[in-house]
């Protein structure tokens, strides 16, 4: 009884603090927490443009959900982009940064504008030259690939390639941030400590697995965290390339949640999947948190 | 051996970079191709007969480019004054501020950012619907703005921010009888404008390809936003049948990404810092 009026007290004290981050708070209860607590709501209900027309259906999209086969195609599919994606953007951006890091600082920020270009140009302008590239009668990668004797491939329009002509336009401008991460990390390493290691005989190879690696994996760790969550939401190329084609092949979570929001007009069912979007991304970032803590970021 | 090993390397990393930026050059040079070129083989790398067939197309077309780029740097900016508004106020909260839950109340907030976006686009939408927030022009700008004014990135970036303020300097205007609000105002803010400066290009790119929200938003062509515009461009089948204007595609998407491109040029460094702020120590 006396605390909690010792901490009624302390919080009067402290008014003037809260007034600071109130307008924050209001912010995110107003725009976030409330759409967020809105969507969970209308997960249980049919609701279609008519808003107050809706029904109350308990579970019923979920379980319909499991049992829906375009649903579980693009849950399956949103996975493998990410299993694809993700690490193929470690990789790729990981060798870039390792090879440009040794270079003089003009040098370095050059390769970095250039391969963060293609970031700022984003998603949709992006797609809209690659939709030509990918042509299977005149573009661009089938004419190259024609160098090495491949046959014209139909990018778009067959399975499995419109999945992985996504996975390549995504990853052209998923690599942008990361590297100019990985260079950061590389940049914050001590001088001494490498040269050091170089005094004592070691190769470059081995500064760069035993040194290097070990020291930026707190920047890896949080590359990993920000690209799975961004390649979960992977929708815009899918919408510009392929929509999803052909019969659902690289559909997607996110692309599955505009069409059934934003084309059929289904709320409740595309509340529902937003709410399985939700859940996974809460558990692997819940998963990737540990490891986290395990490298005490 | 090691001197091999390296030429190698930054040959394949030049390639590398090259077959980056490939497509955008692609689309550059294509916006100055004739269809017939577009469609042929084997390709031009440079345009032999230029034409500025597209860009004519491209801005005497039954659309309003330019309409479309006052829509995406009105919406950008206003998203950008609402972040920094509350994002510099509830950062400086948290960052030179004790007070009883300041810490959970911290984390809630940091959660946030975890949560993918379109869920809660669909009751937005809803709302912006039910108030008719988009019958007049500004109420669009605002709806438009809506989903990205929560900004838990920019509220973590001023509070890490802060710690570069010294508490002293706050205590002194305290005692020079100074105002909780103007000391935040008058010196905490001006201390704050470097991160600021990385938060406002961070909010207006993302801002600027906020493609889901301002299409479905969007009914009407004047109210679209650069990407829902060339989109739509580039997704109209020409010439009265099912092929696409390849030229006018390159045009428009040329034309979309210059404005993005030019101020990425400009603030490069904002960038860079806005990017590694957080994740990288030291």
């Amino acid at each position: 009884m006396q605390e909690s009026a010792a901490l009624r007290r302390k919080i009067w004290k402290h008014r003037g603090d809260y007034l600071f981050i109130a307008p924050g708070y209001i912010v995110f209860i107003a725009f976030m927490l409330v759409p967020l607590l809105f969507a969970i709501g209308l997960s249980f209900y049919k609701a279609s443009f008519n808003l107050s027309a809706r029904e109350f259906v308990g579970f019923l999209q979920y379980r319909r959900l499991f049992q829906d086969s375009v649903f579980l195609k693009a849950l399956v599919n949103t996975v493998t982009y990410t299993l694809v994606i993700v690490p193929a953007t470690i990789a790729v951006s990981l060798f870039i940064a390792l090879s440009i890091d040794p270079l003089n600082t003009r040098v370095q920020a050059f390769f970095r504008a250039a391969f963060y270009l293609p970031t700022v140009a984003g998603g949709v302008v992006l797609s809209i030259v690659w939709l030509w590239i990918l042509n299977p009668t005149y573009g661009l990668l089938n004419y190259f690939l024609g160098w090495f004797g491949v046959e014209p491939v139909s990018w778009i329009a067959t399975t499995p390639h419109s999945f992985w002509a996504v996975c390549l336009v995504v990853l052209t401008f998923t690599i942008g941030e990361p590297i100019i991460l990985f260079l950061a990390g590389l940049a914050a390493i001590s001088r001494e400590l490498l040269e050091s290691a170089v005094l004592e005989g070691a190769s470059n190879f081995q500064i760069t697995l035993r040194i290097r690696l070990p020291l930026i994996r707190p920047v890896m760790l949080f590359i990993l965290a920000t690209q799975t969550i961004r390649v979960f939401q992977l929708w815009e190329v899918i919408f510009m390339l392929t929509q999803g084609g052909p019969s659902n092949s690289s559909t997607s979570l996110v692309f599955l949640i505009y069409q059934t929001a934003f084309i059929a007009a289904r709320y409740g069912k595309a509340s529902a999947i937003g709410v399985v979007l939700l859940l996974i991304i809460f558990v692997v970032t819940l998963l990737q948190m540990r490891l986290w803590k395990e490298s005490d970021l | 051996m090691r001197l091999l090993v390296r030429i190698l390397t930054i040959g394949l990393i030049i390639a590398m970079a090259f077959s980056f930026i490939l497509p955008l050059y692609w689309m550059l040079s294509g916006s100055f191709k004739l269809q017939t070129v577009t469609m042929s083989l084997p390709p031009e790398f440079f345009p032999e007969n230029p034409t500025l067939g597209n860009w004519e197309r491209l801005f005497t077309g039954p659309w309003p480019v330019w309409r479309w780029v006052l829509n995406s740097i009105a919406v950008s900016l206003l998203t950008v004054f609402l972040v920094l508004l509350v994002a510099s106020m509830t950062g400086y909260g948290f960052g030179k501020k004790k007070f009883p839950g300041s810490n959970i109340l911290f984390i809630i907030l940091l959660t946030t950012m975890f949560l993918p976006n379109q869920v809660m686009l669909i009751p937005l939408f809803l709302l912006v619907r039910t108030m008719g927030l988009t019958s007049t022009l500004f109420g669009t700008y605002f709806a438009m703005a809506l989903p990205i004014i929560p900004s838990p990135f920019g509220v973590f970036l001023v509070k890490q921010f802060c710690i570069t303020i010294p508490d002293e300097l706050l205590d002194a205007a305290r005692i020079d009888g100074a105002s909780e609000f103007g000391i935040y105002y008058r010196i905490a803010l001006p201390l704050l404008r470097p991160a600021l400066a990385a938060l406002a290009i961070f909010t207006f790119n993302q801002s600027w390809n906020n493609f889901m929200w301002h299409m479905v938003l969007a009914t009407d062509k004047f109210d679209y936003t650069i990407p829902v515009g060339i989109s739509y461009i580039a997704r109209t089948p020409a010439f009265g049948k099912m092929v696409t204007d390849i030229g006018l595609s390159m045009a428009g998407g040329t034309f979309g990404e210059l404005f993005m491109i030019i101020f990425f040029l400009m603030f490069q460094r904002y960038f860079v810092k806005g990017i590694t702020f957080g994740a990288v120590k030291g």
